[in-house]
């Protein structure tokens, strides 16, 4: 491997460790909030995806601005799929149960997706799709750079909502400990909700940027689900930060392997380092007391 | 489900009423009547279209099944047993093609050879509670999925591998999907019964106290660890053998639709549907499943409305009905008991007999 | 002993079967078009209307309808209509199987017409064989089709998978030597039909001492190709090739473009007859080559006439999914008229194969003849993007424009 193919891996790793870490901090949001394992997170990065792609196709603005509307309406759909469907799952079988029950909304996503758009597959086409410049022998492309920065600054805007703000704390108190949070006279099923909002909401940001530089397709989720619940796992389930160290390690070590293994193989990285994690570490390289009750 | 409250020598079974008698009596017939009809299907299936539609419904009997051995006694919930079935169906076919195996022992060898994988499986994901397993048996899929598709020098990739028939080629084609259709019927039977066994030994209570509350069941000494790697490689087993029995019956094997989470997905609506704490819940969710699929697909063929419908369907019984429809059944069952009426004709005894035994029940109910 | 709770599962299954075989005959299943009687002639086809293979296969079906509509215009088959009886797979090899299953057990057609995607010819064409049908298909070119030991199988169209690359091959070898492209990456889909195409060309230009410097299989749902255009343009190979469907092909080339990487050829297969292809590149496309089976300009009569029914039928001219679909319809026609039947009996269907074995039938990609396990024995054309359109370069008694033997930067 030549040294200029290893800076260009090792660059394009790290843009893509943006996003997984940006997903995976959503997915952990949920279980944090909820001990809900959300299989249908990446339903709805697709259909975030699908929504900028429409967007983009029907009035020729550029798709980023889709965020907008995407965000707001993923918020309220996080909180209304909290209130109304999980919060009515009896409490000892929820881990079990969410999972079914989010299943179900992924396929259902999926059907309606492949109903209304075909299962054709799609991509936005922008004039600054193919555009690059020029780092030190590597290039980087402009719409990957987007979708690193995208990424960069909502787990930034994530990382100070939970530290510098009332909300934050009252949202670390529930994914700590739940039950004293209530005794503090913290409404914790409303902290769930918005939690849950918050987390889908990154599924909208995540979707707008996979849709820059991407192609969609409605069962394309089930490409991203297996590494991200493999790196919440591996991060220890219920810790952001543990979560996105894990993807950007994950992310750069998948895309360095790619070159001696092919890209099928490399992969099966995820999967390895899954395996590893729980035979050594059932609860995660970064988790807390929480991750070795699940 | 009441079975947990069942007396070790199983002797509830014994009450006295008419209306019990009556109930009992009603059941054996239907249950007569039920394996009369399925061991007739053949002969009363029009086309071999309706066979061959039998046998698949048969085969997803198998599959839910296999599935409940871990589900219906751990509650530990498998998204991902498309992966022993899958294993299974490739491990029959190599056998068979490169071992030069006769058919059947390779299909009884390769479904023992995916026991032995499944342990290994087991280890690192029954260590950890349901989340974790969850997200295990999915990666297991994708990760076989991914193997398949590349290891193409032996698993023939993503051109697929066909598997050669074990019957010989004079057994025409409808004659084929008779003969499997009893085989599935056959393989179905065997794993009941075995169900069925567990269900009433020492092992089949622990697990279930496991199901109920692990950490109580730890505490009063069960090996719960144990007892879930065990019960996950028979199920492994079964599963993996109604997948090598699926692939000698439809002779193609694709990595896309033999490591598909949708398979897997199936497997648990049909045991949850049909009650995965009952004996027959899996194969009467199979039948329904099955049967719906088809329907789907004969009705809303051309559109992908078949995957809305069955989220819909998976939703709407995780939300309403997660003990299922046989459990529902028996519910509507008891409001016809004669004991059900407001107006008490029983003494104190009988009914201090009577709470004692439905005791536990309730005890359970709340500890879910 | 059976505890209550068991019998009542016991009694509720049995039911629930009861219930559920009794209309499983008369309704829900049976598509309740019944058997064509005696003035028509009912084929069978399953096509891919939805999931993976939906675009081409649709694309299939307007080609097979189009032709259906064409001979009931002008006379019928044997003097009857054609009636088709089309079912959607969903692009899944096991609903496939289902769907043959269901068109000859059940309704009984006279003729089956192939599928789309090598995938799905396989377990169909085996169903097929267990009844005794004549399987002409528009879609599987891959090798895996042909080496099943289908005695009753024939691709209607013009080469093989391995063989698409032909023509460019001889010409790249015909090159003096300076200009002859010294090394070669190749990228390809794993799927039968892709891998096959950029094998095949793979095995021919190594025969001949062409170095491959990237050799790299990508899964068929990839949809991020930064990586392997990464260490495509770290070779800086003279030559690409890609073994592709139409949207990885896309991807790579966008892939390729954000590296700056600018080879003197490059080759995909199927995506750039596209018509989208030139928008979704941005329009960089001079110079790019592809192996194509059919252009509606060849002049054979029947294609003339193809070109002309299809454009007033949609509006457009036909591209190669319609005209393969076409090219089986001339081709089991062409059968059924040489054998004077059409019909579901083992005879028949018997005279279908031996005569097509041994005949050669004119159609719209040209006379077709195939060997011993049903591959077309004609080769592919080579299409090039000159002056922004796509057009024939190969073989030069065909071509419409001049060979690009470097490609202008993309």
């Amino acid at each position: 491997m030549s040294g200029s193919l290893l800076l260009q891996s090792l660059i394009l790793g790290i843009l893509l460790g943006g996003l997984y870490a940006l997903l995976a901090a959503g997915l952990t949001l949920y279980f944090g909030v909820m001990r809900v394992v959300m299989i249908a997170h990446s339903a709805f990065l697709i259909l975030a995806a699908y929504l900028a792609w429409y967007f983009n196709r029907e009035t020729g603005i550029d798709p980023l601005l889709s965020l907008l509307v995407t965000v707001p309406l993923f918020f309220v759909a996080g909180v209304a799929m909290q209130r109304l469907l999980l919060s009515r799952l009896r409490p000892a079988t929820l881990t079990m149960m969410s999972v079914l029950l989010t299943f179900a909304i992924a396929l259902t996503i999926e059907g309606l997706l492949g109903y209304v758009f075909t299962g054709t597959q799609r991509r936005i086409q922008l004039d600054y799709s193919g555009s690059s410049f020029e780092v030190a022998g590597a290039n980087i492309a402009v719409v990957k750079l987007i979708a690193f920065g995208l990424a960069a600054l909502s787990l930034l805007g994530l990382y100070l909502l939970m530290k510098k703000t009332r909300f934050g704390q009252a949202l670390r108190a529930t994914i700590q400990h739940p039950e004293a949070a209530r005794l503090l006279g913290i409404s914790t099923d409303r902290i769930a909700g918005y939690g849950f909002g918050i987390g889908l909401a990154t599924a909208a940001v995540g979707g707008t940027a996979l849709a820059l530089d991407s192609t969609i397709y409605p069962s394309l989720h089930w490409h991203w689900i297996g590494p991200l619940m493999a790196i919440i796992v591996i991060g220890g389930l219920g810790s952001i930060p543990g979560a996105a160290i894990a993807a950007m390690l994950l992310g750069v070590t998948q895309s360095l392997l790619q070159v001696p293994m092919g890209t099928t193989w490399a992969q099966t990285v995820f999967y390895i380092a899954l395996f590893a994690t729980l035979m050594v570490r059932p609860q995660g390289f970064f988790g807390g007391r929480l991750a070795q009750r699940f | 489900m009441r079975s947990a409250s069942k007396a070790p020598d199983g002797t509830t079974g014994t009450s006295g009423t008419t209306f019990d008698r009556v109930l009992l009596g009603g059941k054996v017939l239907l249950l007569l009547a039920g394996l009369a009809l399925v061991l007739a299907f053949p002969g009363l299936a029009p086309d071999a279209f309706i066979l061959s539609v039998g046998v698949t419904i048969a085969s997803y009997a198998a599959l839910a099944v296999g599935w409940n051995f871990v589900g219906g006694f751990t509650g530990y919930i498998s998204l991902g047993h498309a992966a022993y079935s899958g294993l299974g169906g490739y491990a029959t076919a190599l056998l068979i093609i490169d071992g030069g195996l006769n058919p059947w022992l390779a299909l009884g060898v390769g479904a023992l050879g995916v026991a032995v994988v499944a342990v290994p499986i087991g280890v690192a994901s029954l260590r950890v509670r349901g989340a974790s397993f969850v997200i295990v048996s999915i990666a297991m899929v994708l990760i076989l999925l991914l193997v398949s598709q590349s290891w193409a020098d032996v698993t023939g990739g993503s051109s697929g591998l066909r598997v050669p028939r074990p019957f010989s080629d004079d057994v025409l084609r409808p004659e084929q999907h008779e003969r499997f259709f009893y085989l599935h019927v056959a393989l179905v039977a065997v794993a009941l019964l075995v169900w069925w066994a567990i269900d009433r030994s020492r092992f089949g209570i622990g697990l279930k106290a496991i199901r109920e509350d692990e950490d109580k069941a730890q505490s009063l000494g069960v090996p719960t660890f144990k007892y879930k790697l065990v019960v996950f490689v028979i199920s492994a087993f079964f599963t993996a053998l109604a997948g090598g029995m699926y692939a000698l019956w439809f002779g193609y094997l694709d990595p896309i639709f033999q490591f598909s989470i949708l398979i897997g997905s199936y497997m648990v609506l049909m045991s949850l549907l049909g009650g995965i704490r009952s004996l027959f819940g899996p194969v009467v969710g199979a039948v329904i499943v099955g049967y719906s699929l088809e329907y789907f697909k004969n009705q809303y063929g051309d559109s992908q409305f078949h995957l809305v419908a069955l989220g819909l369907m998976l939703g709407l019984v995780v939300l309403f009905m997660p003990d299922g429809v046989l459990p529902a059944i028996g519910q509507l069952v008891n409001r016809f008991r004669p004991t059900a009426t407001s107006i008490r004709e029983e003494s104190a005894a009988d009914l201090l007999a009577r709470t004692t035994k439905t005791e536990p029940r309730q005890a359970e109910e709340v500890s879910r | 002993m059976i505890g209550p709770r068991n019998v009542r599962q016991l009694t509720i299954s049995s039911a629930a079967c009861i219930a559920l075989l009794a209309p499983l005959g008369a309704c829900g299943l049976d598509s309740g078009n019944g058997e064509g009687g005696d003035d028509e002639i009912v084929i069978g086809i399953s096509l891919p209307l939805t999931g993976d293979f939906s675009e081409p296969g649709k694309g299939v079906e307007r080609g097979y309808k189009a032709w259906a509509k064409y001979v009931n215009e002008n006379g019928g088959l044997l003097g009857k209509d054609v009636r088709l009886e089309i079912l959607d797979d969903q692009s899944s090899a096991d609903r496939v199987a289902s769907d043959y299953e269901k068109l000859i057990s059940q309704e009984k057609v006279d003729l089956v017409f192939g599928p789309f995607s090598t995938r799905l010819v396989v377990p169909a064409a085996q169903v097929a064989k267990d009844y005794g049908y004549l399987f002409v298909e528009p879609a599987g070119a891959a090798e895996e089709v042909f080496t099943q030991g289908f005695d009753h199988l024939f691709y209607a169209a013009p080469a093989v998978a391995d063989d698409h690359y032909n023509l460019l091959a001889d010409k790249i070898l015909a090159m003096p030597a300076d200009q002859r492209p010294k090394t070669v990456a190749y990228a390809s889909m794993d799927d039968p039909f892709a891998m096959g195409t950029a094998y095949g060309l793979k095995d021919k230009l190594e025969a001949a001492g062409v170095k491959t410097v990237v050799d790299e299989v990508y899964p068929p749902n990839t949809t991020d190709f930064s990586s392997i255009a990464a260490q495509i343009a770290d070779s800086k190979a003279d030559m690409v090739v890609g073994g592709s469907q139409y949207q990885d092909a896309v991807n790579l080339i966008v892939a390729l473009q954000q590296l700056d990487y600018q080879p003197k050829l490059a080759a995909f297969s199927t995506a750039p007859t596209n018509p989208e292809f030139p928008k979704a590149i941005g329009d960089k496309t001079e110079g790019i080559l592809s192996p194509t089976g059919y252009t509606p300009e060849a002049t054979y009569q029947q294609n003339q006439e193809f070109v002309e029914y299809y454009t007033e039928l949609n509006g457009t001219a036909p591209t190669e999914d319609e005209a393969n679909a076409w090219t089986t319809g001339e081709v089991v026609a062409a059968a059924v008229e040489a054998a004077d039947c059409a019909d579901p009996s083992p005879e028949c269907q018997q005279e279908l194969i031996d005569y097509l074995r041994e005949a050669t039938v004119d159609t719209v990609v040209g006379p077709l003849s195939w060997d011993a396990e049903g591959r077309p024995e004609s080769a592919h054309m080579i299409q090039q993007y000159v002056d922004g359109k796509i057009r024939i370069v190969l073989p030069e008694d065909q071509a419409e424009a001049d060979f690009i033997p470097v490609k202008p930067a993309w």
